[in-house]
């Protein structure tokens, strides 16, 4: 007897589904380069030798306390001033972990001879904008202009570990301190948005898989009933193939409000 | 036997009814005014940040450049006034009070633009550690309130969208009488800039 209107229902249902799959926006894709490990060097202009000392030296430093320090060179930062372009790289990259916000990105444009230190919210009051401004303008800056970016870039990335490191109680502090507000604070990440967006109608498909369970007892049954869980299946097989994007080196999920540096040479 | 099925059914029809409201949109448009709300809590929080940053760097200056009074003045009237200037969560509909707030803002970051480039007639005072360590300061906060009000502006966007589409349209036109759309920024990121002083 209930079995009508509740396909009808569903049928009605499923439809909205897909209206509102297709009405979800396509998520720009800026031109970022991709995170292919703690040392993206895509304008060329560090040494083999010298990235492999500098992973080295990022993993332990992240095996060590957690914070993600990322070392990316650029042949182009797309015309845009140095700052909107690495906060939109950091928050791509999602460096740091999601609820200590501890990443930070060093980023190198060597065409545009312009550099920034971007700091994740966690690390603002460690690696403070004043620190960053000095580190760039005392250690880099000046073996960048000799053409030494093997040198300024291991600089850099030696004295960002030193302040990130040395007052240990202090770095331990302070992310704490701006976690929950960087968490609730910042937008939702697509993929959150797509799981929000997910989690009801999964839920929805397993209440009817109940339902579908209760009427089959009862010889109920009919076929719309396997268009819908079917359907369900479905989704959440994309799901999993949205998220599967492990293997090797990937952000933690931090973000960043814009706190660090910037200098040029 | 037959009872228990039916109650359970009634239970997960309530349970479905519920979850499909809210796989709706129901929950949609409180969720993004929070966002919106607390991603303006983040733009004022940055605007006071620098004003905090402000008396020192007067005073620094002032050590160097005493004859520099306009300037400085200028800033401090600029501070005070964009200081006591505050749009509530509450008025954020209001579009008149956003572009007050906005302007004094813009008066002051222009007197900051003036000091700084006035600054630079003085050698003493730009190699001065204290000044360079403030330059620097101020330079990130400047930074953090674009990236602020990139992040508001987005949150007010898809807030605004979510009021004025499907399915979110229906809700705000039927339990959320009361969400009005929110105001932007109008002014571009160039005004923002430091503008450049001619003698």
């Amino acid at each position: 007897m209930f079995a009508r209107p509740l396909r009808v229902f569903a049928a009605a249902l499923l439809l909205a589904l897909v209206v509102a799959l297709i009405g979800l926006p396509a998520s720009a894709a800026p031109d970022l380069p991709a995170l292919t490990g703690r040392v993206v060097d895509n304008a060329h202009i560090l040494s083999a030798t010298k990235r492999a000392d500098l992973e080295g030296k990022l993993a332990d430093l992240e095996a060590k306390s957690g914070i993600q320090l990322v070392v990316a060179t650029v042949p182009s930062i797309g015309g845009q001033a140095i700052e909107p372009y690495a906060n939109a790289l950091f928050r791509a990259w999602r460096l740091g972990e999601a609820k200590n916000n501890n990443g930070v990105l060093f980023l190198v444009a060597p065409n545009q001879h312009r550099m920034r230190i971007e700091v994740g919210y966690g690390l603002e009051g460690t690696l403070t904008d004043a620190t960053s401004k000095l580190i760039i303008a005392n250690a880099v800056a000046p073996r960048f202009k000799a053409g030494d970016f093997d040198g300024g870039v291991g600089r850099a990335v030696d004295d960002i570990i030193t302040v990130l490191t040395t007052d240990s109680a202090n770095w331990r502090k302070s992310p704490d301190l701006r976690g929950h507000q960087g968490s609730s604070k910042g937008i939702l990440p697509p993929f959150f948005v797509f799981l929000i967006v997910l989690a009801p109608i999964v839920v929805i498909v397993t209440v009817f898989a109940v339902l579908f369970i209760v009427a089959w007892r009862r010889g109920g049954l009919g076929s719309g009933w396997v268009v819908s869980t079917g359907a369900g299946g479905g989704f959440r097989s994309s799901r999993e193939s949205s998220s599967g994007d492990s293997g090797g080196f990937s952000g933690g999920g931090g973000s960043s409000g814009g706190g660090g540096a910037s200098g040029d040479w | 036997m037959s009872t228990i099925v039916s109650r359970l059914r009634a239970i997960a029809f309530a349970v479905a009814a519920g979850l499909v409201v809210a796989s709706c949109g129901f929950n949609t448009i409180p969720t993004l005014e929070e966002t919106a709300k607390a991603q303006w809590a983040e733009v004022e929080n940055q605007y006071q940040r620098r004003a905090d940053l402000i008396p020192n760097l007067v005073e620094t200056v002032q050590g160097y450049a005493k004859q520099e009074k306009d300037v400085l003045t200028a800033v401090t009237e600029a501070r005070a006034k964009a200081t006591s200037i505050h749009v509530d969560a509450a008025d954020l509909t209001d579009p008149e009070k956003v572009k007050q707030m906005q302007d004094a803002q813009n008066t002051l970051s222009g007197a900051l633009g003036r000091l700084l480039s006035v600054s630079e007639n003085y050698p003493e005072l730009k190699s001065n550690q204290n000044f360079l360590a403030l330059q620097a300061q101020l330079e990130g906060t400047e930074n953090r309130i674009a990236v602020a009000r990139k992040d508001y502006i987005g949150a007010v966007q898809a807030y605004n969208i979510e009021l004025r589409t499907f399915p979110g349209v229906i809700w705000a036109s039927t339990f959320f009488r009361g969400a009005k759309p929110m105001a932007e920024f109008t002014a571009t990121q160039g005004a923002e800039a430091t503008p450049k002083v001619k003698f």
